[in-house]
Order: C-alpha cells, then structure tokens, then sequence
C-alpha cells in the first residue's frame, strides 16, 4: 500500500509537470499548427529568472518564493509575447517546416544561452513546500508531490476558467476555429496569436519552477520534460486541451507504477516505453484519445 | 535546352569535386569528405521530408544503424570496409520500411514525435545488447588508410570515396524524383486526399519513402563510422537527426541541388563557422569566446537569420532570383486558398 | 532546370570559399617555435557534459600564471580549447583540426572517455602525445605499451572502486552493499574495481545492484529497489546530478543506510549541499576519497598550495568560482603538463615530452611535489608504472567539510 501511494503521488506530481507543458504545445498548436519545440527551453529560461529573482538583490533585496513565482510569470508572459511578434511573427507566410525549425533555433539559443549567462553546473532551486512527509495510515505522502500536484493544477484551472468566461477567452478560442470569421466580427487575430504565445509561456514557467527542486536547476533541464510533454499532449489528442492534461497527467501515473510494479521494465526504458505506448494508442486511435480526425479540403 | 543546364551544373559540381582536394589543406579535405557524406543523408531525408511531405526527428538513428552495421562487419567479421556500404544501407532501409508500415497511419506532428522514438529506441538497443554492439563504450574500428594500393593520404582517400558515392546518389535521387514515383511522392504531400483519389496508395508511397530515406541514411552512415573510427551511442544524438532536419531547410526542402548548401552548413556551422564567427565578434566587443553555451547561441541566431533571409531554403532563393518573384514554397498552408491570404 | 544550374554552382563556388584557407606551414617540431609552444584540447563546453567545462579554464589561468613569470625554458605556452560536446564525432574532427591545420605540440587534458578513445589511435599513428586525459577509464594508463603516445593523469576509477572494496573488507566486513550505478563504462569500470577489491570472499556482501541511464530523470525506483533488499550500505557509482538525487530519493523512501559511498567525482561539498538542501539526512557521513586540494573545504586553506590556487584564480581567472574544485583540476593538471614541459629540455620535441611525461617523480620525498594535490600525493611513474596518480585518501563528509580518515591508500600498490 505504500509502495502503492508513493508511487501514485508521485506520478501525479510528475504528471501535472508534463500536463502543464502539454497544454502549453497544445495552445500554441491549436493555434498555429506548429509545435513549438522551444516550449521545453522557454520554460527553463523563464526559471533561470525566477532563480535570479531569488537569488540575486534588485532594488536592494531579494524575493522569496510566492512573490518571485508571480513576478516571473507576468515576466514570463511578456517573454512569450515577445518571443511570438519578434521571432515568430516574420516568418508567418512561410511553410510549416519552416516555422518548426525556427522554434528549433530558439531552442538552441535559449539552451546556449541559459548556459551562457548563469553557466551549466546545477544549482539548487528552492521548493515553496516542505520536504517531509505526511503519515496517513502508516503511509508517507509526499507534501513536495502533493503541493506540485495542486498548485500546477490551480493554474491550468485559472486558465481554463479565463477561457471559458472572459471575453478574451472567446476571442482566442474563436480566432483559433476560424480565424477569417474571427476578423471579420473584429477581433485582432494576429495578436491572440501573441496572446497564445504568452500564456504558453506561462504554463511553461509553471512547469519549470515545480520541477526545478527535484530535478535541479540546469540548461537542460526541461529535455526530458519536453518529451513527455509531447507524448501527453498526443496521447490526449493535440487539439484538445483537456486532452494535454488528461494524458499527462495519465502518463505521470502511469510510469510511475510501471517503474515501480513491473520488473522488467528497468527505469533507464521510461522514456522507450512511453513512446511504446503512445504508438499503441495511436494505432488504435489515430487522432489520440480525445481529438478528432479533421477531414482536410482538397 | 531546359535539360543541359542541370548536366552543366552537374558536371560543374564534378570539376568542384576533383579541383578541392588539390587547394586546399587535408583538414579541410577532411571536412570536406563530411559534407559528401551528409549530402547522401540529406538527399535521403529530403526524398522523404522535401517530397513527400513527413517530417522526421529520427533519421540520425537511421545513419546509426548503417554505421554499426558498417562496424561490425569490418570489426567483428573482417569484411572490407566499402564492401560494407550496400548492406549498410540496406539494414537501415529495411528498418525504414519497418518503421514506415505502422506509421503510415500517423500525420504531421504525431509522425514527429513517432519519429522521434526511433533514436531513443536505437540508444536503448545499442545498451541492451552490449555484446553485440559495445554498449555505451562502443566500437573501434582500424585507421582510415587509403586502398587498392594507392598511396593517399588518409583525408584525401576518404573524401574520394564519400564523393564518388555521394555523386552517385546523387544521380540515384535524381532518377526516383522524376517521372512517375517523384510526382506520386509530391501528390501525397501536396494533397493526400487527392492523391488517393488518383489511385496513388498513399501509405504504400510514405512506407517505400521512409525505406528510401532510410537507405540514404544509411549508406552515409556507414560512411561516417568509417571516417570517425568509432561508433558508440553519444555518436549519434537527437542533435544529429534535428541537424540532418537544419539541412534540409537550409538547402529548401524539395530541391535536390539545394542539399548541397544544407551539407556545407551541417558539416561548417558547429565546428568552423560558429567559433570564427564569435572570434571576429570579439575583435568588435570582447567576451570569452569559449563561455560554455556561446557556441550553441551563435548557431542558433545564424539559423534563425539564414530562415528569415531564406524561408524556403538556398533553393527558394535561388527561384526567387530567377522567377523574379516570391517563391510558392514546396510546402504550401494545406488549408489555405488565395482567398484566405487575402482576408 | 536553370534553377539546378545555379543552384550547383553556387554550391560548387561555395565549397570554394570554404576551401581555400591558408594552412600555417609546418615547422621542423610543429607547433614549437623559438618563443611559444601551442597546446590544444577538446572539452565540452556545451551539451550535458558542460559542467566539466572549468577544467580547461583552470589550465588556462595556471598557463598564464607560468608565461608571466617567463614560462618554460624561455617559451611561452599557447592553451587553446575547443567545444566537442561530448561526442567523438566532434572530437575527431577537432583533432585532426589541432594535428594538421592548427600543428599543435600536443594535445593536452583531453576529456571524456569515448571522446579520446577513437583519436587514440589517430594520435599514436601520427606521433602526437596524447597527454594527461581527463578521464579516469584505466585504459589509457594502463595499456601504455600499445599506444606509447598516450597518458592519463587521475586516479582511475577501477583502482578507485578497489579502494572502496578494500575499506569495506577491512572496516565493515558484515555489512550489505546496495550499488546504484551508471549504466555505462564509468559507472562500470567502478563496479568491476568494487568487485575485486572485494574479492571472491566478500563479493556477497553486495546483496543488490541497480543500473541508471543517464537522463531519464531521478533514480526513484532503483534506489527504492536497494532499500528493499535490505542493504544498509549505500554505494553510488554515478555523476552528480544522479548521485544528488540518489540522496534526495533515500530520504523520501525513509531509507537510513549505516553507510554511504559515493565516488569521487560527485562527493564534493557543493554537491551534497545541495542534496541536502534538497531534504537528504543522510549526508552527512560520507564516504569518498580524495587526492586534490579541495577549495571548498577551510581546513586547507593554510596549505601553501591554496593560497597559490586562490592568488591564481583571482588574477587570471577572476569570474570563475573559485570554490568550485573542477578550476583545482585543471590547475593541477597544468602543473604537471608544464613539469613534463620542464624536463623536456629547451630542445623540446615530441618524443622528448613523452620521455618526461613517462618519468616522473614528483613525490613528498623529493619535496617537488604537485602542491596543489592533498599532502603525501606523489605523482610518479617509471618503466611499467604508468598510472601518474595512483594514491587517495578515504575522506568522510561531515557538516561541509571532508575530513581525511586514516593515511593515504595506494590504489595500485607502492611506487617504485
């Protein structure tokens, strides 16, 4: 039973982290079409901030944890925004090829970059929650798992709530079904793209400074993240949101049991054997769990 | 008429082939001996991601597999080494055709990230089965040596070899993109709807793409384990496959000659390039030319302005300047017609 | 059609541009000339290996500090590195760039065990030293006699697993070894020294062993696997961030080893600060060893060697962290290369440096020994000896600082 929760909690807090990036491919792709392969880099960028905040005195002292979280996710929405009209935005008419490898420079220069200014050794990244444990029936629940779970999940709940009920929430979620109607009611659709940008910049600073004080502050940090980021997001079908943190979530808990129940299954295959799972679903369900097959016109 | 002038600039790039070596110094020949090799995979790539349309993370594992083939025949079973580039390249092939039956059924982005599971199984193999392919130490093969009892220096002999193969793949790709199986590969591209409804069995053609892509890769690979010596899996890493797919939109996806710049920009832009690139900054505004990262960022602004300069490649510029207007890129917006560009 | 003509001869005058370059002319030794001597070495500076890259940045500073004051034989030395990232495809490339464009004298500190491995050959053909590689995989050193032109430096990682495997027999005979290893030849060449150091008698004392691939996130389920077995002596056999993770993970499963082992190279303060910051108790206790100064640890800094290093870094190498002992590394190592360098003689060739690297003797006993090493480390070698350093100390961490435990232990026998 331990074992059982343990591993539980921890999937789930790992979960959250991949749902968090999944749902920030998914806004940009919803979008765009494009994935945007810098999401993982972005995410680590705006965490080496958030360590700079913390670490480093501005205007003669530094933040802590709470107020340097917020600071950096309004920086971190900028960031994105910025990101989307300066390095994105010139290469609109270009082919989709084309835009993913930009989104792969980006990658590139954030990575060089990071290591650049903050250089590559680990450093150590504060957790806003204590590392004991709570002992519910002779179990140890984790409090750094559970506070990771919860606070990733209020935000995608916060996002999803200004989607669902904000007249800007429409307007992204109209510009992104059919952008020419959308313009033509009034709305700006060249800046919801910006706007998308800036909150899957958000999402993704989430997802960084919940997964730094496990996995240690370092440029690359955020690779292996991005990968099962990405198999979520497939795995609940690129187009739906819910579906990004369904499957990541899903994915979470289920290489944490897999990892821990089944033997042969040696924690060096993770990787292989989630992508073994994401095939198999896909073959059954070629669109992932909850999309849908879009007929394309000819 | 139209048909001389790509035997012109076929025949140029022959006179380039044979006049390099003798100017230049055998590292350079050396580096020179790469961008053969890496024009084959990218001609490879290219058939797959430039005319049919599927974009691949994962055909650095592809040139893998043709290296260790390549290894463990010279190392563990005495063949001659360029004996060993047909069968390199099959091995990759057919594990391209493996590959390609199952992922028929994936489109876009879910092709990427399958795509992606390729390298990731390769290193897992290449782990699991230490006896077989070294493990993580890998494998060593002998010091490049010219043969056929001609006195060479090791630089100039393989960049013999890699041209004249890569010269003759070059032709080989040339002849599969035209006639009846190129304009079926770009049928399913540009329309996969229209394509089937042509009588074009789309999964038939993205399966024998992917083998194709995967022969290429392979036969390049092979290549590679030969020049380098060695192969083990930090030889072949994602960066390599995300690399391979730099050069192909470098080049212009969709352009055989094209290739040719997307080898020179693969086999210059880490080693050559970037560092002199960040020396002759230095003469302008100092800063430590070896900070950790700084190569990885010149790298990535030189792509990203080479993307804006070029959208479509060398071979985009290229039409640009002799059509006299914007290139229609090789990978048209499926789901927009002139009336959406105008809206 | 008119586009493939262009496109090729644009292409064919590319190549041109990139081909024609002005390759120095070789000199009668390359890279020595009456006033400098060139050395070069690959490191990576990017990738996930870049947390090394202060090593060849504190060989710079010790150069600097060696040209200031003359340098050697009236020659100044020229230190260039570049960036391979790990990967030996880079690395080849790299070295055939150092041997025939750049003529470098030698090629020095070269890192990474599958970096230098396949230009081992290249090197030995070409009759370039190969000295120095920063890595502790034992064969460099000790298969001297197929590859003449090559040297290690380090302690190497079998000797140093021995090392372990001794002190367990001696100190905790009863004791049941729990082994988290990297799945690779580091983690391996330490797990084949463990075993023989602990000889057939004691080899059961390992009652569980756990593989770990190298980025695929914290080790959780092979640490909870250890714990499981009932071992209560923790040995880690991985780099750092596995190794801190290692500790963050015992702790939340509740696993209080009696002991713990961690090699070398991730058993450093700052290291397990950060392990400990991170929610580990089991810290404190350690055990490694060591052979180095260690910058961050206070208890040296009377030593004459420190205060060297430190005059050193903040001089020539200001914006590094100076605390960070990986800087020490590569001043040490540079010492040795300029030693070597030294008793070449002013009329410096190839053969004549690998001579000197291959006949060193820089011991307590002769009061020439490296300073910036722990007191008592010599480094030596002589006919069949040819594992430079071969003698460490078993260190025991506790409240951030590693104290020695006992005398120095010779990996590989007495030097004679």
């Amino acid at each position: 039973m331990q074992q059982f929760f343990q591993a539980l909690m921890t999937g789930l807090a790992d979960g959250s982290i991949y749902a968090s990036l999944a749902l920030a491919l998914v806004l940009i792709y919803k979008a765009t079409e494009v994935i945007n392969f810098a999401q993982g880099e972005m995410a680590m960028f705006t965490t080496y901030i958030a360590y700079a905040l913390l670490t480093h005195p501005h205007f003669g002292h530094t933040l802590s944890f709470w107020p340097a979280f917020f600071v950096t996710l309004v920086i971190a929405f900028v960031f994105g925004v910025g990101l989307q009209r300066v390095v994105i935005k010139p290469l609109e008419h270009a082919s989709v090829l084309t835009v993913v490898m930009a989104t792969i420079a980006l990658l590139v220069i954030l990575n060089g970059l990071a290591a650049w200014i903050w250089s590559p050794e680990l450093k150590f990244f504060p957790s806003p929650f204590p590392t004991s444990t709570w002992v519910v029936g002779g179990v140890h629940i984790s409090k750094q798992d559970t506070g990771v779970f919860g606070v990733t999940l209020a935000c995608v709940a916060v996002l999803w709530l200004f989607f669902r009920f904000t007249k800007l929430g429409l307007a992204m979620r109209a510009g992104a079904v059919n952008p020419v109607a959308a313009r033509l009611l009034g709305v700006r659709t060249s800046w919801l793209l910006a706007l998308g940008w800036g909150f899957a910049a958000v999402l993704g600073a989430v997802s960084g400074m919940m997964s730094a004080p496990t996995n240690f502050l370092s440029p690359s940090m955020m690779q292996a993240v991005l990968i099962f980021a990405f198999a979520g997001a497939i795995l609940g079908g690129l187009e739906s949101p819910v579906g990004a943190v369904v499957g990541g979530l899903g994915l979470g808990v289920l290489l944490s049991m897999l990892g821990t129940y089944v033997h042969p299954v040696t924690p060096e295959l993770r990787l292989p054997v989630a992508l073994l799972i994401l095939l198999v679903v896909l073959l059954i369900r070629p669109a992932g769990i909850f999309g849908r097959v879009v007929v394309r016109r000819v | 008429m139209r048909l001389r002038w790509g035997y012109l600039g076929f025949a140029l790039l022959v006179v380039a082939v044979i006049v390099a070596p003798l100017v230049s110094t055998n590292y350079r020949t050396f580096q020179l001996a790469f961008v053969g090799i890496y024009l084959i995979a990218l001609l490879g790539l290219n058939i797959l991601t430039g005319f049919t349309g599927q974009i691949s993370l994962g055909h650095g594992a592809f040139m893998g597999i043709g290296a260790y083939a390549t290894t463990i025949l010279v190392v563990d079973h005495g063949w001659n080494d360029l004996l060993t580039l047909p069968v390199a390249g099959i091995v990759a092939g057919l594990a391209g055709l493996a590959f390609g039956l199952p992922a028929t059924r994936f489109a876009g982005p879910y092709l990427a990230l399958a795509t992606f599971a390729i390298p990731l199984s390769f290193i897992g193999v290449l782990k699991r089965f230490p006896h077989f392919t070294g493990g993580t130490l890998g494998k060593q093969l002998p010091s490049l040596h010219s043969q056929f009892g001609i006195d060479a220096n090791p630089s100039v002999w393989i960049y013999w070899v890699s041209w004249i193969v890569a010269l003759a793949m070059f032709l080989l790709a040339y002849a599969l993109v035209r006639g009846r199986f190129g304009r079926a590969l770009r049928s399913v591209r540009d329309s996969e709807i229209a394509a089937t409804a042509s009588g074009v069995s789309t999964s038939g053609i993205k399966c024998a793409a992917f083998g194709i892509s995967a022969f290429f890769c392979g036969v390049a690979g092979g290549l590679f384990a030969i020049a380098v010596t060695y192969v083990n899996p930090d030889t072949f890493p994602i960066d390599l496959s995300i690399l391979l797919l730099v050069g192909i939109v470098l080049g212009g996806a969709g352009s055989l000659s094209g290739m040719i710049f997307g080898a020179l920009f693969v086999e210059f832009i880490r080693i050559t390039w970037g560092p002199a690139l960040l020396d002759l900054f230095s003469q302008v505004h100092h800063i430590n030319t070896r900070a950790p990262g700084s190569s990885l960022v010149v790298y990535g602004v030189v792509l990203l302005l080479v993307l804006y300069a070029a959208p479509a490649g060398a071979a985009g510029l290229v039409r640009r300047l002799v059509t006299g207007r914007a290139a229609v890129a090789a990978w048209a917006k499926q789901d927009r017609t002139p009336a959406d560009e105008q809206a | 059609m008119k586009r493939t003509f262009l496109l090729l001869s644009a292409a064919a005058l590319a190549s041109a541009a990139v081909v024609v370059t002005a390759g120095a002319a070789p000199s009668a030794t390359p890279g020595v000339t009456a006033k400098t001597i060139l050395l070069e070495g690959t490191f990576p500076l990017s990738g996930p290996a870049s947390g090394y890259a202060p090593i060849p940045v504190g060989m710079d500073a010790y150069f600097k500090y060696v040209n200031a004051k003359g340098g050697v034989n009236g020659r100044k030395i020229t230190w260039k590195y570049e960036d391979d990232g790990y990967n030996p495809a880079n690395t080849v490339q790299l070295t055939h760039k150092f041997v025939e464009q750049d003529h470098a004298f030698a090629l020095v500190g070269g890192l990474g065990t599958e970096p230098q491995l396949p230009v081992r050959q290249y090197l030995n053909d070409n009759k370039v030293p190969q000295l120095f590689v920063s890595t502790g995989a034992t064969t460099f050193d000790r298969d001297w006699q197929q590859y003449p032109w090559t040297l290690g430096w380090q302690p190497d990682y079998e000797a140093e697993g021995a090392i372990y495997g001794k002190y367990v027999v001696k100190n905790f005979p009863t004791a049941k070894l729990g082994v988290l290893y990297q799945n690779d030849d580091y983690g391996n060449d330490y797990l084949r020294g463990l075993n023989a150091g602990l000889t057939k008698a004691h080899q059961t004392q390992i009652v569980a062993k756990a593989a770990y691939d190298l980025g695929t996130g914290a080790p959780a389920a092979q640490v909870a696997r250890l714990k499981a077995s009932g071992a209560d002596t923790f040995v880690i056999f991985a780099t750092p961030t596995p190794t801190i993770q290692g500790y963050v993970v015992a702790t939340k499963l509740g696993w209080k080893p009696a002991h713990v082992i961690t090699n070398s190279v991730s058993a450093t303060d700052s290291f397990l600060t950060l392990a400990t910051k991170s929610g580990s108790d089991i810290t404190n206790g350690t055990l490694s060893v060591g052979y180095t100064l260690d910058p961050s640890n206070p208890v040296y800094n009377k030593q004459p060697g420190m205060k060297l290093y430190r005059q050193i870094m903040a001089k020539y190498a200001p914006k590094q962290n100076a605390n960070d002992g990986l800087n020490l590394y590569g001043v040490a190592k540079a010492w040795t290369t300029v030693q070597a360098l030294q008793a070449a003689g002013k009329n410096l060739t190839r053969a004549g440096l690998m001579a000197a690297a291959r006949k060193m003797a820089y011991t307590p006993g002769k009061k020439n020994a490296n300073p910036f090493l722990l007191p008592g480390v010599s480094i030596f070698t002589r006919g069949n000896f040819q594992y430079p350093i071969s003698q460490v100390t078993i260190i025991q961490y506790q409240d951030h600082v590693f104290q020695p435990v006992g005398s120095l232990i010779a990996g590989r026998g007495a030097l004679r």
